[in-house]
């Protein structure tokens, strides 16, 4: 098999933008630093030169690092030019060539003092492991279960899809943590912020808030297949359990995020919610105070489900998610009538 | 044979086969997703009015997932033989979810006629249509 196979430059590619499109978003916003009166400053001209910028808006002097500075970092990172892909592209570029440059040369030397095949370095590093930990069989095993054949219907993947699903939720929720406040001054500012100033910020907005969505709307399908197929019977009872939790943890998210915004819709909508809360019979207003952290919603429920929505629910159902995998793995997929 | 066990003619490895067709399903989810990144550049979500404590909106709306509990809740008449409407509209939805939660251990016969199967399907697609019902009720209300 050739080491640069289209399938492997293909998922090579994927991560490689993937990763790339992560540390554009999460380091940088664009780049109008806001001058003494607060305002934005205008983008730099396109192909501008020092004299032309200093002559169009003598407020964007650039100036020399100070000494002792890192020179790159202080004009793209911090500085007016806050463009990380000239510094990126040159790292990647050099950075890999000399990586290929190095392991050519320590392939040549190896093959020409052992005289033997070289072994490419996945299998070398796959033997260090299973020398130390004794992996090759277990993993075997795993890699190895066999699944059936009725499994390949399309309703079989709506769990999968869901998983997959939080998989986004996670990491554009991180994105947006990056950059969202959670207190009532800053939240609603904030969010502006991620919309207007953060590349890509609305795209990543938009997906966290649609992919909310559909996530729930799957989850539901994923519940009704099972259901309807009777899935859920003997010996599987606690997959059933498991994902029903699943589905209340999906449904408290959505609850959690929705006042993240600290609009007037966001507001309202938890008064209303955490006041039906409080409805619940002899333990209702414990758990309208634990919600409002008070009587009230107020900052404090902002921190209260900020905090919620981003560790707590997360938490759980990961740990929920876990098993029911494992389960799902132990037992194998329900066999259809 | 059991339930749980497999045998290798009527199944596929897991590694690399099913493990591919996922990964051709979850490409599909992807692109799904880069659409929506690409629609959310032109048209974002946006925010409404900043949050004001004092000024309470005239109708106030949970999110669509919510909508049909929410109209469960403001239909249900003020007394409900003796018992305060509202709590029964909090503590129905409640028993229901817990009914839900416990569902295979009350329906714990292994049974897999037809005839199960069709009931079920009638009751998935009864509840999905109330379900549905309430939403848009709630949503033109």
């Amino acid at each position: 098999m050739r080491f640069f196979s289209l399938k492997r430059l293909g998922l090579l590619a994927i991560l490689v933008i993937a990763l790339g499109l992560f540390i554009f978003i999460s380091t940088h916003a664009k780049a109008y630093s806001p001058n003494a009166d607060g305002q934005l400053n205008e983008p730099a001209p396109p192909n501008w030169t020092l004299a032309e910028i200093q002559q169009s808006s003598p407020q964007l002097v650039i100036t020399p690092p100070p000494p002792g500075e890192d020179t790159c970092l202080s004009c793209h990172i911090l500085g007016q030019n806050k463009g990380l892909w000239t510094p990126l592209g040159r790292w990647i570029l050099f950075g890999g060539l000399g990586l290929v440059f190095a392991f050519g040369v320590y392939r040549s030397a190896s093959t020409w003092k052992t005289r033997a095949p070289w072994k490419p370095l996945t299998n070398r590093a796959f033997d260090w492991f299973d020398e130390r930990y004794q992996i090759a069989v277990p993993l075997q095993k795993i890699l190895k279960k066999p699944v059936p054949r009725y499994a390949l219907h399309w309703w079989y993947c709506l769990g999968g899809i869901t998983a997959f699903l939080f998989v986004v939720q996670g990491v554009t929720g991180i994105l947006l943590a990056f950059y969202y406040k959670p207190t009532p001054d800053a939240a609603y500012a904030s969010i502006q912020y991620i919309e207007n100033q953060v590349y890509f910020g609305s795209s990543i907005r938009a997906i966290h808030h649609w992919c909310a969505n559909g996530m729930i709307v799957v989850c539901v399908a994923h519940m009704l297949r099972v259901f309807i197929m009777g899935a859920y019977k003997r010996p599987r009872e606690l997959n059933w359990v498991s994902g029903v939790l699943l589905l209340v943890l999906t449904l408290v998210f959505g609850f959690t995020g929705y006042l993240l915004p600290w609009d007037q819709r966001a507001f309202w909508a938890t008064t209303v919610g955490s006041e039906i809360a409080g409805a619940i019979p002899a333990i209702g207003n414990l758990a309208l105070v634990y919600l409002r952290v008070g009587w009230n919603v107020t900052g404090e429920t902002l921190s209260r489900f900020y905090g919620l929505h981003v560790i707590v629910v997360p938490l759980a159902t990961v740990a929920f998610m876990g098993a029911h995998f494992l389960m799902v793995r132990r037992q194998g997929i329900a066999k259809p009538l | 044979m059991s339930d749980t066990e497999h045998s290798q003619e009527d199944s596929i490895p897991f590694y690399p086969d099913h493990v591919r067709t996922e990964f051709f399903v979850v490409l599909g989810v992807l692109v799904i997703v880069l659409i929506i990144g690409i629609v959310g550049l032109f048209n974002p979500v946006g925010t409404g009015e900043p949050a004001d404590p004092l000024n309470t909106p005239l109708h106030v709306k949970p999110e669509w997932y919510f909508l049909s509990l929410y109209q469960i809740l403001k239909k249900i008449p003020p007394m409900v033989l003796g018992i305060e409407g509202k709590i029964v509209g909090v503590v129905i939805p409640i028993l229901l979810v817990g009914l839900i939660f416990i569902w295979p251990f009350l329906d714990n016969k292994p049974d897999k006629s037809k005839r199960a199967y069709w009931i079920r399907l009638a009751v998935a697609i009864v509840a999905l249509i109330t379900i549905i019902a309430l939403t848009i009720w709630g949503e033109v209300s």
